[in-house]
């Protein structure tokens, strides 16, 4: 007997996102999906981000990683709620996942909701979390050239953290060309350099956030 | 490596759906997969292989096989609508160089149908 299905293999995928959304919609959460590969700085960036906003706004995290729990400790450490998702060997959040941990989350005791994915510039990029914004964080040590070869990634985010610019003296990083790349693969996503370390254009951040924030409030 | 989890997904769907048809066993599986989907066809194999050989989904066994159909990549152009196979995501036009073709093909990924008794 031969059956012909033509179901879409993504499906559960693409349900579990818009249940997200959804949820994410009615609590009024904005929430921030942020990609890169390891080791660019999305854990420090958060810490940072979490000791400048948790005055004003309520802020939780779910941590994506392989293995352990060492980020949301430090995330903890920082001052906020934290969720460790310890995806055992995926190179990447799905929305199974984040559907999965979202009752251990107060949506309704939360204005800003972070995800760091896992650390991949490649899988994370293919699925759609539910989140209200996707970033991707490049730093200057990986060379500007990560931003044609891995173009998918630039293309599905709306903002490019460029981290690390206080190595820009030591490193060969090109800003002007990284513009150049980025406008060619997504004309809609921003460039913007960042240090995690010295707080270099820090406030650009911040203040991109607290808009993305006041648009989600808008009926 | 995010083959894995997604032939977990399609097989889980086949299973499913097979034994709705009253099948006990099925013997092939096949799926489209285009060129821009994001999935990679061999390790698609290897995955469809490893959940063969443990037998962990019902009714996909030992003797399953998998075929895999390719849909190639396909972009228009948005200015002198050329058709052309896009190079990733950012489908260049190889006439006048305007970035930004619209993907019309490659980005299926598909069950098609199944076969069992
Ligand atoms: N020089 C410099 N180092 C940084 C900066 N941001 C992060 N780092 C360092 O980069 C390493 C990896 O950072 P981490 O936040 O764990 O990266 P993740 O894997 O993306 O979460 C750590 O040693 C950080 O201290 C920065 O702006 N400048
Ligand atoms: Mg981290
Ligand atoms: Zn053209």
């Amino acid at each position: 007997m031969k059956v012909t299905l033509e179901k879409d293999v993504m499906e559960n995928n693409d349900r579990a996102a818009e249940f997200n959304r959804k949820l994410f919609q009615k609590t009024g959460t904005l929430v921030i999906n942020i990609m890169s590969s390891p080791g660019a700085g999305k854990t420090t960036i958060l810490e940072k981000t979490v000791r400048a906003l948790s005055g004003q706004y309520r802020i939780s995290v779910i941590e994506g990683d392989i293995a352990t729990e060492r980020d949301a400790d430090r995330i903890r450490s920082a001052g906020t709620r934290a969720v460790q998702i310890a995806t055992e060997g995926e190179c990447h959040l799905d929305p199974r996942m984040i559907a999965k941990v979202l009752p251990e989350i107060d949506l309704d005791e939360t204005d800003i909701l972070f995800i760091e994915n896992v650390g991949n510039l490649v899988c994370p990029s293919e699925f759609d979390l539910g989140q209200t914004h996707k970033v991707v964080v490049l730093s200057t040590p990986e060379g500007n050239d990560k931003i044609p070869k891995y173009p998918l990634m630039f293309h599905v985010t709306e903002l490019a953290l460029i981290n690390k610019t206080d190595l820009i003296p030591y490193v060969p990083f090109d800003l002007d060309q990284a513009r150049k790349d980025l406008q060619a693969i997504n004309p809609e996503s921003r460039l913007m350099p960042v240090s995690a370390r010295s707080g270099q254009g820090f406030d650009d951040w911040l203040n991109w956030i607290k808009e993305a924030r006041q648009a989600c409030l808008k009926p | 490596m995010h083959e894995m989890g997604l032939m977990e997904d399609a097989l889980q769907m086949v299973s499913k759906d097979a034994a709705g048809h009253g099948m006990k066993s099925v013997e092939k599986v096949s799926l489209i997969v285009g060129d821009l989907s994001n999935v990679l066809p061999d390790a698609l194999r290897f995955a469809f292989d490893a959940f063969r050989k443990t037998g962990e989904i019902p009714g996909i066994g030992g003797q399953a096989r998998l075929e895999i159909i390719r849909e190639p990549g396909k972009a228009r152009c948005a200015v002198c609508g050329k058709e052309y196979e896009p190079n990733e995501y950012l489908a260049l036009c190889p006439d006048c160089g305007m970035p930004f073709g619209v993907v019309i093909s490659g980005e299926t990924f598909r069950i098609e149908s199944y076969e069992g008794s």
